[in-house]
């Protein structure tokens, strides 16, 4: 169907053969008043299709053990920049930034994977095709790139203290990073879930999406770094940055899942 | 000159080039655009002039079929 | 410009007719502008000097910095930036809404004008700040946000680029388009917020005496014109092209 649409005319009304309730129209459309009844439904195709990438991806692990090995080869580019680092406190203010670095590169690659392998099967026609509110896909994509990537940071950011704990010793805060890293993924998976989208159907899909993706995620990245540094240093005086920091990461969070969720539905249609 | 006043001046001479140049290339950006938009309309010109001979010509061929 | 969805914005339009009159217009204010910046607007004092002296009238005991000048375009330039960028947005979302590519055409040239600006707001600020700090960049709140602004409208437009289907690429790049206008005032906030450790809050200078912000006010109102006939301009032109391109393709069927 996406090649059904070469017409240069097409009026909103003509979203595609779906007539999937769409709860994230724009208001010229009025508002959907099947949205309500529409939920239970509506949450079972959610499960269906997170269940289905989630079985796909842990049958197959190609996505999962492809972002882990690149982590490790980011840690390893690290180990080499640092070579010549001397080891001390220091270390701390600028660890922060690296985790963040790493969790954007190998985020990138998983991204740029997860439409890939949608598009190479010709999947996507299919789930378009299918009678799915555009919003659930979106949230059920985003869901599952969510979830590869907090395993993956699962294993990379414990692998990244396991080589580098010889530079310095994180303060007693340090545990707490775990709340930017979660924030900061939610806000990765659902503004890269839109934004991989697009790029799938563009020439020269990976640049495309690095360079959307990293000046949109730029607010996220400050916030997340700022908040991940602020825990790993610890002390009073950063204390108030931390949660500062986390708040503009969840404000952010809101504000792009919420208008990437409205504006997934013109991108797949 | 008076040592007060040579201080009161002195960032006016090493600040001169960055001031004139912040101008001068805020100008050329302007013109360079300017000058993009000119090449763009001549191009279009240029294309709007080979439209009107394949016009002409398909006009003349028609006529003559008849 | 386009209040109404059934109009399209099309050359020959009012805003044409007014456009040559505003060029001159924004000609003649930036030129006033200029020349106030530098002849009428005292210069800011820096440093103050160890004693005082009588020029033209007024006793002066600081350093004159000229190169405050700067910041008579600096800022106008800025602020037509970020007006392109919402005209953009607005255009991108009318482009959703009604699905014509006439929108798209105006939300590319609103973006093409938007880094016309940003490139002019990023030369004269890398001036002064090279000149002022000592430095080509920092990381302050508003030189991270306006570099962000600038990769965000460079990758709309070479997004335009990798998409060759004219309806795909309208609807993608409206949506950049419409996230990148969401992103940017997040990023503004977000590096000003989060206290730098690193870097010093940078304090400004106290609020812009009468005369200062007359003249930053003649000369907004000078880019505000000059942006506005570039992008009429610029709209002509691509509209010729297209309209050329459409009569190719109806010869040769």
């Amino acid at each position: 169907m996406t090649r059904s649409q070469k017409a240069p005319d097409v009026r909103p009304t003509a979203h595609g053969p779906a007539p999937a309730p769409r709860p994230t129209a724009p208001a010229a459309q009025g508002p959907a008043p099947d949205a309500r009844p529409q939920r239970p439904s509506g949450f079972a195709q959610y499960k269906t299709l997170l269940g289905k990438d989630l079985r796909q991806e842990f049958r197959t692990k190609e996505m999962l053990v492809s972002m882990g090995i690149y982590a490790v080869l980011v840690i390893v580019v690290y180990g080499v920049a640092l070579s010549f680092a001397r080891p001390g406190e220091e270390f701390l203010e600028v660890s922060g930034g690296l985790l963040w670095a790493l969790v954007v590169f190998t985020s990138l690659l998983g991204l740029g994977r997860s439409f890939a392998t949608e598009k190479e099967n010709g999947c996507i026609e299919g789930l378009l095709l299918a009678p799915l509110d555009r919003g659930v896909v979106f949230l059920a994509k985003a869901t599952s790139n969510l979830v590869f990537l907090l395993v993956v940071e699962v294993i990379a950011v414990p692998l990244f203290w396991f080589f580098f704990s010889g530079f310095a010793h994180p303060g007693a805060a340090a545990p707490l990073m775990v709340a930017p890293l979660v924030v900061g993924s939610v806000g990765i998976a659902g503004v890269g879930t839109l934004l991989s989208t697009i790029t799938a159907n563009t020439r020269g899909k990976d640049v495309m999406l690095a360079l959307l993706f990293v000046p949109v995620i730029f607010p996220l990245l400050y916030a997340c770094v700022s908040a991940t540094t602020a825990a790993l240093v610890g002390g009073d005086a950063l204390a108030d940055v931390f949660g500062m920091s986390l708040a503009l990461a969840a404000g952010y969070d809101v504000i792009m899942i919420l208008a990437s969720w409205v504006l997934y539905d013109f991108v797949v249609s | 000159m008076n040592p007060i006043l040579v201080e009161i001046y002195s960032t006016v001479i090493p600040s001169a080039p960055y001031l004139i140049a912040a101008y001068a290339l805020l100008w050329v950006a302007l013109l360079a655009y300017v000058l993009m938009i000119m090449r763009g309309t001549k191009r279009a010109e240029a294309q709007m002039r080979l439209l009107e001979e394949a016009v002409a010509e398909q006009v003349s061929r028609s006529r003559s079929e008849r | 410009m386009t209040k109404k969805t059934t109009k399209l914005p099309e050359t020959g339009q009012w805003p044409d007719r007014v456009a040559p009159a505003v060029l001159v217009a924004g000609a003649l204010l930036t030129t006033a502008g200029f020349l106030m910046a530098f002849l009428v607007v005292p210069p800011v004092g820096g440093a103050t000097v160890g004693g005082a002296e009588l020029i033209g009238g007024s006793l002066i005991a600081n350093k004159l910095l000229i190169s405050q000048k700067i910041f008579f375009f600096h800022m106008p330039v800025a602020m037509v930036s970020f007006c392109a960028l919402a005209f953009a947005a607005y255009y991108c979302v009318w482009f959703l809404v009604t699905r014509e590519q006439r929108f798209d055409t105006c939300a590319k040239i609103a973006m093409e004008i938007s880094l016309l600006f940003v490139v002019m707001t990023m030369i004269t600020g890398e001036m002064w700040t090279r000149f002022e700090w000592g430095v080509w960049w920092t990381w302050e709140p508003r030189l991270t946000t306006y570099l962000v602004l600038m990769l965000i409208v460079i990758a709309y437009l070479v997004l335009r680029n990798m998409i060759d289907e004219p309806e795909r690429r309208a609807t993608f790049s409206a949506v950049i388009g419409i996230i990148a206008f969401v992103d940017v005032p997040i990023c503004l906030m977000v590096t000003r917020l989060i206290p730098s450790s690193i870097h010093p809050v940078v304090v400004r200078e106290g609020g812009m005496s009468p005369e200062m912000g007359l003249c930053v006010g003649v000369i907004m109102a000078g880019m505000l014109c000059v942006g506005f006939a570039l992008y009429r301009l610029r709209f002509r032109q691509v509209r010729l092209e297209q309209r050329v391109e459409a009569a190719k393709e109806l010869l040769e069927d």
